[in-house]
């Protein structure tokens, strides 16, 4: 855990200057000539680092044919350069106390190390190794794609509502690369080559496209010699094109139906939203905790306490570069009405637009998202990856000290106006998922 | 992500204890101890740097291994129901409260006990406790609502079948255990269910929902005085006749193979787990087989993932896990592939517990010890992670230095202390096997471990 906050706070008092002070001021923060950008903070609450790193790459950035070829990268990250063998990266880590994950987003990948002190040297040299010197050795690929075959399967294939997910994501969304689900297409994952594979990590993986972000026990002054050691032979590449699809505006409701065997059918509904950095997007993210988050949220409260019409209700809004979608996920009762769902979901959608939230209900969302936001950074991981994501989602990771003003500055009336853009038919796509076969 | 890591496995290393990293102190902090009069104990350290405040709550005995086998599932939905109303507020009223404090308020019950976990900001913290000592207190257990949890209960059993990974765990635990009282299925099972009644959950409550006994921690910047003006009006007034319910039996022996198939015909994967008996919470072996699984199947190179996953590409996770009770334990190892690719799955499985026998090479065990030691103190980094430590050790009857004790161990295992953990404690002809999968394709496959019993995953029942 972090000592990073002083006497207001200890009294129990919410005061987010000087949470953002006292963290801020210990942040060391600065870019190397080759445009890796560093983020470094000292913490010795235990004999440990966290050492992140995120790539600006993710779904975003490919294409149809290569769908899914940002998730098998960060797979073969793990899988050998030329210093280091095929899965060696995980047998040293592991030998000097080291554990690793990573992860792959619409927006970014991120990699994962926390280790004891001790090992901080080996792991800038290995993490720095890799930046750019995967080998993508033939057998090891073609046995890994097998491996994220298998994930798919597991993660999409066998899973009704992540099937429903990639359904109504792909209809909403047409033309931009949030069409397709990051995982990829069981056709593109089984026919990526292997020269498509290294030219985009070539594009992607380089050190001005990239984040580093280490927090724990070690002396800045150490870790930036050893930074320095390690990242600066690496050569900067040039800058990825943009991105330049942009969704078209809907003109429609658009429906999907998915057939499978289940025994609980599964509503979804969709709408176009803003993207992190655009107005409305915190007061839709208030309005999704308002809807969906606890007991006592509109949609919750209505659908599974008093139609007894579902299970369960979840969503909401992501923090994403480009627009994305406001999500209402339903799991139904089984046997249960999905368009009367529809009907009671559009019911409050309406009620939102027409009547607003009130006062009481926009502090309940910010004090909800007050406690998640403290409570990841009690760890090292936790800062380090809050950091990390701060500087690639909102452009700077000075922005998580202001990430609470950005939702106290919500009124009943913000979320009212960007309700009433959002939540209309034209914008909406719907997904239902029946049994076919199976007890219903 | 490179591996989904089974949450499963998360709540097992809060269990374990930790390298000592400084040796002057402790890898946990040493707590204040507060004894209330009515029989619950209650740990509390301070934590200045965040204004967050953690509190858990265990109540041995009143866990779901109390539960007659008719009425499975029952202390589940009990849980469930604390926080659904009281004599002065309706559940609508404590969900109202709950969300607009920003607050995570969980009641639920394990095998051998009954917890209570919430967390908030500081300030919100005394309302929380409040909320959570009338739950405690004077819950309602209206029809209304046990009628709302009961069917939610039976439509959520056919919800799970849909996801083959999740089915295969609890139809494993119920070939496992059986009827014996460790393995009760949170979930209930269809008969329990049509046969739960609003009195049974409240017999249920009366007989084993007591402070006496009970294990309490509070870790946060809240003050000392300031809790302890707290406890006075809230946990210090709690009464409960409910009496700690006896020892429990040790979980199952199995004595030869059972291998049951269950067909699910749109998989297209085939999921297993495979249990045998493990060891108990308090056996000295502990150090050494926690060694012995971070090598075969607790971590990313490990033996199962090395030869699964690495180097043959045929799945994207494989695991193996010790699961501890205080009279006993069980082994489970698990994954998932294609589904013409299960018994060269399994094969490959059933060779690595004989090569494990025949032992791990010197380099091997030295990486798992500085693994475990690197490891540690993360677990214990945050006020929930050290609140659930202090109550978990002291409902095992361990002292707040196990964590030391178990670090020491891990450091003085040897080469030769891991093959013996390996010998005991992983399968050879005596285990449970059970797979979820397409059975027009695999069982065919599975034919040559022996006799299957087959199951449709529509059947009722798991």
């Amino acid at each position: 855990m972090g000592r990073i906050l002083f006497s207001l706070l200890l009294a129990g008092v919410f005061a987010l200057p000087v949470f953002g002070q006292s963290l801020q001021s210990r942040i060391e923060s600065y870019k190397l000539a080759n445009g890796l950008k560093v983020i470094l903070l000292e913490d010795h609450d235990i004999p440990n680092v966290a050492l992140y790193t995120f790539f600006r790459v993710g779904s975003r950035n490919e294409r149809p044919g290569l769908t899914g070829v940002s998730h098998f990268i960060e797979h073969m990250m793990f899988n050998g350069t030329a210093k280091v063998g095929p899965g060696q990266f995980d047998r040293n880590m592991e030998f000097v106390g080291g554990a690793n994950n990573a992860y792959t987003a619409q927006d970014m990948t991120a990699y994962s190390d926390w280790f004891p002190a001790a090992a901080l040297e080996k792991m800038v040299e290995m993490e720095a190794d890799r930046m750019q010197g995967a080998a993508f050795v033939p057998e090891v690929l073609e046995s890994e794609r097998g491996v994220v075959a298998s994930e798919r399967r597991m993660s999409t294939e066998n899973n009704n509502a992540a099937i429903l997910m990639e359904n109504v994501n792909a209809t909403s969304i047409m033309a931009h690369p949030y069409h397709w689900d990051v995982i990829g297409w069981m056709s593109d994952i089984l026919s990526w080559k292997r020269e498509q594979i290294q030219e985009y990590y070539k594009t992607y993986y380089a050190p001005n496209n990239a984040v580093l972000v280490l927090v724990g026990d070690f002396k800045k002054s150490t870790a930036k010699s050893l930074i320095e050691k390690y990242y600066t032979p690496i050569p900067s590449g040039k800058t990825p094109s943009a991105v330049t699809t942009v969704e078209p505006p809907q003109q429609g409701l658009k429906q999907v139906l998915v057939k499978k065997e289940a025994q609980a059918p599964l509503y979804m509904a969709v709408w176009h939203t803003p993207s992190v950095s655009q107005p409305g997007f915190y007061p839709l993210s208030l309005l999704d905790k308002i809807l969906m988050k606890g007991e006592s949220s509109r949609l919750y409260r209505r659908l599974v306490r008093e139609e007894r019409i579902a299970l369960d209700v979840s969503g909401g809004i992501q923090e994403t570069l480009d627009p994305y979608l406001f999500t209402v996920f339903v799991e139904a009762v089984p046997g249960a009405d999905l368009g009367k769902i529809d009907r009671i979901v559009e019911e409050e959608m309406g009620k939102v637009v027409r009547e607003g939230v009130t006062e009481k209900e926009v502090q309940k969302a910010i004090n909800m998202v007050q406690n998640d936001f403290y409570r990841p950074l009690q760890t090292i991981a936790g800062l380090a990856n809050a950091l990390g994501q701060a500087e690639l989602v909102n452009g700077d990771y000075q922005k998580l000290f202001s990430l609470m003003e950005s939702y106290k500055a919500v009124t009943p009336d913000s979320i009212k106006a960007i309700s009433s853009q959002t939540f209309t038919l034209n914008n909406k796509t719907v997904g239902n998922l029946v049994p076919e076969g199976g007890a219903q | 992500m490179k591996r989904a890591i089974p949450v499963l496995s998360l709540l097992f290393l809060l269990l374990l204890p930790l390298a000592a990293a400084q040796p002057s102190r402790g890898m946990l902090p040493l707590p204040e101890t507060i004894r209330l009069s009515n029989g619950l104990t209650l740990f509390y350290v301070r934590v200045p740097d965040l204004p967050l405040v953690s509190f858990r709550m265990v109540l041995p005995g009143a866990g779901s291994a109390a539960e007659p086998m008719e009425n499975e599932g029952v202390s589940s939905i009990m849980a469930e129901l604390l926080t659904k109303g009281t004599s002065k507020m309706k559940a609508e009223d404590v969900a109202e409260a709950l969300d607009s404090l920003g607050a995570d308020l969980k009641i639920y019950t394990t095998p051998e006990y009954m917890a209570v976990d919430a967390d908030s900001l500081a300030s919100q913290f005394p309302r929380l406790l409040e909320l959570t000592f009338h739950s405690l207190q004077d819950p309602l257990f209206a029809t209304q609502e046990f009628d709302l949890v009961k069917s939610q209960r039976i439509d959520g059993i056919k919800a799970i079948k849909d996801n083959a990974g999740y089915a295969v765990r609890l139809y494993f635990q119920r070939a496992y255990f059986g009827d014996n009282p460790l393995g009760r299925l949170s979930s209930g099972n269809e008969t329990s269910l049509n046969t739960m009644s609003v009195e049974k959950v409240k017999d249920f409550y009366k007989a084993r929902v007591t402070p006496r006994g009970a294990y309490a921690a509070v870790v946060g910047s809240l003050s000392s005085q300031e809790l302890k003006a707290l406890l006075s009006k809230t946990l210090g007034k709690w009464k409960g006749a409910g009496s700690p319910a006896a020892p429990l039996p040790p979980p199952p022996q199995p004595k030869g193979k059972t291998l049951i198939l269950v067909d699910k015909p749109d998989a297209t994967q085939a999921y297993w787990v495979l249990g045998a008996p493990g060891y108990s919470a308090n056996d000295p072996v502990t150090p050494s087989a926690a060694v012995l699984n971070t090598l075969f199947g607790g971590r990313f190179t490990s033996w199962l993932s090395t030869e699964l996953r690495i180097k043959r590409g045929l799945t994207y996770g494989a695991s193996s896990r010790f699961q501890t009770f205080l009279s006993g334990g069980v082994f489970t190892a698990s994954s998932y592939t294609k589904n013409d690719k299960i018994a060269e799955m399994l094969d490959i499985v059933f060779s690595l517990f004989e090569k494990a026998k025949s032992g791990f090479a010197p380099e091997e065990i030295e990486s798992a010890r500085n693994y475990i030691q690197g490891q540690f103190p993360p677990t214990l980094e945050s006020n929930e992670a050290i609140a659930a430590s202090l109550v978990q050790l002291m409902a095992q009857g361990k002292s707040f230095s196990w964590p030391d004790e178990y670090l020491r161990g891990v450091s003085s295992s040897t080469p030769e202390t891991v093959q013996a953990a390996a010998k005991r404690l992983l399968p050879a002809q005596d285990y449970v096997l059970v797979v979820v999968g397409k059975a027009a394709e695999i069982e065919p496959l599975l034919a040559k471990y022996g006799e299957w019993k087959v199951k449709k995953i529509t059947d009722s029942g798991f």
